[in-house]
């Protein structure tokens, strides 16, 4: 079932910056989309639309079935936003974030109580319930906000660069809870610059560069369409430190036993290095930063 | 319905929780517009203190109305609340009300301490009392208007917190709203810039339903239609100005 769905869409701002020009793909349901792309990309500009924040100037755009710019009251019950660069109250305790923002949307005071205690011990912040929000560490703060947009229990979730801040513990659980939310149906857009992260969760991702599609599909055939792929690094002989390891690139498993082999044979170290998705970013939107260093 | 006024319940009470958590702050914030009664109470005579304690109720609300723009502004660009919100059922209209009523609840204590104090210095009337809220609150309206113009567009945080206090002081301390403005008939133009200030015509009514001027009829009818017609004019500068959603 698709859940969202883009059609050429394209933002100029009022004062003439053109943002996004001809996007389009869509999510299906319980899938985990990433936004990938450089500092103004174009990445908060899409995500901004799709959670019927911002308008597009061109192009439509679907969220649950529902045009984002005709009908975006149909869109926003079933929808939750944790905004890039977004802060606590510091004079608020998170048990206080949790609990109104439940009951501004709408839950019982016993609902809300439930809710927030139940969202508060998925995302370890329950011991911290009562603490100002002040006193808290960067990465408790960033999982509060997280945990602030949780409580609505979306059908679609948006998280612009949720992670960032987050030691590499907290990265974890909330990529694990990003998984169960999506094993529960849920379905989720987020843009990072964490190349791990998008290589760990997403089931298709988008780059995009200066507004514009760079590559559109799933993190293997990012990989395979930019050609890259596994390298093998053989280090010199053993009484040879001196010399350099080869780096060498295989194109089929026929060469890769034939490395093997010389490596056994010549008592050779060999190491697989399997291709990263940061590689293959790299590849798809360096060629403009050639053409901007030039 | 219901359900709207309740998000603006709680919309208002997370605005004004820092507060409210805080009661001391809360007594300092609420009472600060009644610290020159007291000088004009030691330095002149009572029947000035009373006025100037009738323009304190009037300043209070329209301090409240002024200062929606830091609301406005830090949950839209600061805590980014706003846009958590907009993602959701929450309405604009929801959204707008919390905020304003959330600085009237801040205010709420020095506006009871102040009537109590006012009931305490001589007759008054019920009548007098409710003409005196009805006065300060469409102040407020209008006021709560150029918060929402200021705070929404308002690029940084110094500017959110600087361009409210300016306002207040060339709102509040300057026109006479303290004092009578009698005392400005020695100063023909400083008076006709007065009465260009809405707080300026919403303390004269004040003082007169409180008994404490006299001013013809057609000065009340100037007065009243000066606070609407700004109100209104306020209303459509903050639609155009404050967004729910981006353009």
């Amino acid at each position: 079932m698709e859940v969202v769905r883009v059609e050429d869409l394209g933002k100029t701002y009022p004062g003439g910056t053109k943002a996004l020009e001809g996007v389009s793909f869509s999510i299906q349901k319980g899938e985990i989309f990433c936004l990938l792309g450089r500092n103004g990309a174009g990445k908060t500009t899409l995500l901004r639309i799709l959670a019927t924040q911002l308008k597009p100037t061109v192009g439509r755009a679907f969220v649950l079935g529902h045009d984002v710019l005709q009908d975006p009251k149909a869109i926003r019950p079933h929808i939750a936003v944790v905004p890039q660069e977004a802060r606590p109250q510091m004079l608020l305790s998170p048990y206080d974030h949790i609990l109104y923002f439940c009951l501004i949307r709408g839950r019982s005071r016993a609902e809300a109580r439930e809710r927030t205690r139940k969202v508060m011990d998925d995302l370890g912040l329950w011991e911290h319930r009562d603490k100002l929000a002040s006193d808290l560490s960067g990465g408790l703060r960033q999982r509060l906000i997280i945990a602030m947009a949780l409580v609505a229990d979306p059908e679609v979730l948006f998280l612009d660069e949720p992670t960032i801040g987050l030691d590499p513990l907290g990265r974890r659980s909330v990529w694990h809870m990003l998984r169960e939310l999506t094993r529960k149906g849920a379905t989720i857009l987020l843009t990072t610059h964490y190349l791990d992260e998008a290589e760990m969760l997403a089931d298709d991702l988008l780059i995009v560069d200066k507004g514009r599609t760079a590559f559109l599909g799933t993190v293997e055939a990012a990989k395979g369409d930019t050609g890259v792929g596994m390298r093998v690094i053989v280090e010199p002989p053993a009484g040879n430190g001196t010399a350099p390891p080869e780096v060498l690139e295989p194109r089929s498993a026929e060469e890769v036993l034939a490395i093997v082999e010389r490596g056994l044979r010549e008592k050779r170290k060999v190491t697989f290095k399997p291709a990263s998705l940061e590689e293959a970013f790299i590849k798809i939107v360096g060629g403009s930063i050639e053409v901007e260093a030039t | 319905m219901k359900s709207r006024l309740r998000e603006a319940l709680y919309i208002g009470l997370f605005d004004a929780l820092p507060l409210l958590r805080d009661p001391m702050l809360l007594v300092v914030i609420s009472l600060f517009s009644f610290l020159p009664v007291i000088f004009i109470f030691v330095f002149a005579d009572q029947k000035s203190a009373v006025q100037s304690l009738v323009g304190a109720i009037v300043l209070t609300f329209s301090f409240t109305g002024l200062f929606a723009s830091q609301s406005v502004y830090f949950n839209k660009q600061w805590f980014r609340f706003q846009d958590m919100l907009v993602a959701s059922k929450v309405s604009p209209a929801s959204y707008a009300v919390g905020l304003s009523v959330s600085g009237l609840v801040v205010a709420l204590p020095g506006v009871l301490v102040a009537l109590v104090l006012l009931l305490l210095s001589g007759p008054t009337s019920v009548v007098g009392i409710f003409l005196l809220i009805a006065t300060s609150l469409i102040l407020w309206i209008g006021l709560v208007f150029v918060g929402f113009a200021i705070g929404a567009t308002t690029k940084n945080a110094r500017r959110a917190n600087s361009i409210p206090q300016v306002l207040s002081i060339a709102m509040g301390f300057l026109p006479p709203v303290y004092y009578p403005l009698a005392r400005l008939d020695a100063y023909p133009i400083a008076k006709a810039f007065a009465m260009l200030i809405p707080t300026t015509h919403a303390a004269q009514l004040a003082k007169y339903y409180f008994g404490l001027i006299v001013i013809p009829d057609w000065e009340v009818a100037l007065g009243w239609a000066y606070l609407l017609g700004f109100a209104a004019l306020m209303g459509f500068l903050a639609s155009r100005r404050a967004h729910w959603v981006d353009p």
